[in-house]
């Protein structure tokens, strides 16, 4: 599957954008690794370029709060990116938040998965349950 | 003469300049005479002089070629495919993203070349029915294909004439410039010898003719050597149809790598003699346009004189319309990091029009009043042409 990442806004925090894109190679995805300081836009320019069916955000300055609430608005004007699975992680608030606060908040912005402060492998864990938990529904659908 | 002197010979929208070494002369064009014809009218004695070998001819008099380009993103296809265009000489330039294409009027001109790109190779099926209807519709010379490798044996199937060329986006998502470009230049090239009035100065010169922009760019690099000019800097070329304007790649905070140091961005119609309609039209259209009429301390009507007051006028309208389209006031399709700016050059019919004061005080009004800002960038005239002789030279030399 094709997968595109990246590190939102002006965030130049690039260890886990690295380790990221290391980790979904190991796991047999095909990568668009945006690097970081990329915009949303951007983001899901790359996924109609690239075909990408998943997008993976992080963020780790505290940004992600002010780019989260643009995205439904942004994902509307797109045709063809209702079926993109979207995940974002890293450190979703400023400071310290808890995650039942935090996880509400980011999938009302319209992210499928959230994963604040997860470490990276439990969260790749979790979006291949969700993979394929969504597969089943869809076949079980047709 | 020097054994090896050449005669340069730029032919404008507006005039042409004839350069030798030992001087450079400026002329007014005569529209009711054919090129050739005018220009041995009025330098036939200097022209006699040179053997075709030794004469050197650019233009940019054929008007230049208009590309509407058909993509699927802003932020990949439709800027790389852009900036592409821009560099190979293309000076009018619309596009269009692709999903909403049903959205799009058609353009009433005749389209010199359809550019459409999109995808990486991997990607499938993007390309369909709605394109092939509008290109049904559409009036154009030329149609390329340089985009998803796995969409162009359907665009084959389904649109005549289509050439396809390798993919301006690889695996990776960077942009691959080369075939595109190569492309873009040699219809360029092939509309200059097709256009009858430029046909005839073969009859001058034995060497190839070139665009104005190709040979200005070539220039760029050896700039800061012949003037006092300090990186990173943009260069305005304000003539009597288009502003142009070359600037160094540090000044885009952008994603595009590519080879070239320099690039370039057109304003079709911001020129001072053949667009002044809509150059006054665009100033009409600026909020900051009334203060700066009186800080010059004209009123409204000098738009409508004929006057040297008023070209001037204009002129210095045309500087603050381009700053102000490439600040991020009004984004063009790219924005310059106009703080960083160190030198502004100027080149083109405007340093024999205003003095590098007056050109000053544009400069320092767009920086306050637009960018709030106290930078002022070294103001630099090219009078006497030197970066298109430098360009003509250069070229002249890897012949
Ligand atoms: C190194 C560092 C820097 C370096 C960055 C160098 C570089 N180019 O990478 C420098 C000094 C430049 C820097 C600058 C800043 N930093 Co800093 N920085 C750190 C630091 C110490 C380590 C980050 C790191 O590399 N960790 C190692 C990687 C592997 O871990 P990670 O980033 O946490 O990522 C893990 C998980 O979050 C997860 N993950 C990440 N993304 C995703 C995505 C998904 C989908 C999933 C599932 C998981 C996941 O996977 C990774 C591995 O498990 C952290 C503190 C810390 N200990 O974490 C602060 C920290 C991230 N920085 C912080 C701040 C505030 C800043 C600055 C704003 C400071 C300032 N005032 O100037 C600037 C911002 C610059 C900018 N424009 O972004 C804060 C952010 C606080 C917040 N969010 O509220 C932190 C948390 C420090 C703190 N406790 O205050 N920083």
């Amino acid at each position: 599957m094709k997968v595109v990442t990246g590190v939102v806004g002006n965030d130049i925090h690039v260890v886990a954008n690295r380790l990221m894109e290391l980790s979904l190679h190991a796991r047999g995805y095909e990568v668009f690794n945006l690097g970081v300081n990329t915009y949303l836009e951007e983001f899901f320019d790359a996924a109609v370029e690239t075909g990408a069916e998943i997008l993976l955000i992080s963020s780790l300055n505290g940004e992600a709060e002010g780019w989260g609430r643009e995205v439904k608005q942004l994902k509307a004007k797109y045709k063809y990116l209702d079926n993109l699975v979207m995940m974002i992680g890293g450190n979703l608030t400023v400071g310290s938040g808890h995650a039942e606060d935090i996880i509400p908040k980011y999938k009302n912005y319209g992210f499928d998965l959230v994963c604040h402060q997860v470490d990276l492998n439990t969260g790749l864990d979790l979006l291949e349950t969700f993979i394929a938990d969504r597969k089943i529904t869809e076949s079980n659908q047709s | 003469m020097s054994q090896d002197e050449k005669l340069l010979i730029d032919v404008g929208s507006t005039y042409f300049k004839v350069s030798t070494d030992e001087n450079i002369e400026q002329h007014f064009r005569d529209f009711g005479k054919d090129i050739l014809d005018d220009l041995v009218h009025k330098c036939g004695k200097t022209i006699d002089r040179f053997e075709k070998n030794d004469v050197h001819i650019c233009s940019s008099a054929n008007g230049g070629l208009s590309a509407l380009i058909i993509g699927i993103t802003h932020s990949y296809s439709l800027k790389y495919a852009t900036n592409i265009a821009f560099n190979s000489g293309i000076n009018i330039i619309d596009t269009i993203l692709y999903q909403n294409i049903e959205d799009y009027s058609l353009p009433s001109d005749l389209v010199d070349v359809v550019v459409i790109v999109g995808g990486i190779d991997t990607k499938t099926d993007i390309f369909g029915a709605n394109l092939y209807n509008y290109l049904e519709k559409l009036n154009y010379s030329n149609v390329v294909f340089s985009g998803s490798a796995s969409d162009a044996a359907n665009l084959q199937e389904h649109v005549d004439d289509v050439v396809i060329l390798p993919n301006i986006i690889d695996s990776r998502l960077h942009i691959i410039e080369d075939h595109l470009k190569e492309y873009l230049t040699n219809l360029y090239q092939q509309d200059i010898e097709g256009k009858e009035d430029i046909k005839n100065l073969y009859d001058i010169t034995a060497n190839q003719i070139f665009p104005t922009p190709y040979i200005v760019n070539r220039a760029l690099p050896l700039i800061d050597a012949s003037f006092s000019v300090v990186n990173p800097f943009i260069l305005l070329d304000v003539g009597g149809a288009t502003t142009d304007i070359h600037y160094s790649k540090d000044l885009v905070d952008d994603n595009i790598v590519t080879e070239n140091e320099y690039d370039r961005l057109v304003f079709k119609k911001l020129g001072v003699y053949k667009s002044r309609q809509s150059l006054i039209f665009a100033a009409q259209n600026n909020e900051f346009v009334y203060e700066l009429l009186t800080h010059l301390k004209v009123t409204e009507n000098i738009f409508f004189e004929q006057t040297e007051k008023a070209t001037k006028v204009l002129m210095q309208l045309a500087i603050f319309l381009v700053l102000c389209k490439i600040s991020n006031y009004s984004k063009a399709y790219i924005s310059l990091k106009l703080l960083a700016v160190n030198s502004i050059v100027l080149t083109g019919g405007i340093t024999k029009v205003l003095t590098t004061e007056e050109i000053e005080d544009i400069i320092a009004f767009f920086y306050k009043k637009i960018l709030a800002s106290e930078h002022r960038p070294v103001t630099i005239l090219d009078s006497n042409y030197d970066i298109w002789t430098i360009g003509a030279k250069e070229k002249q030399l890897c012949l």
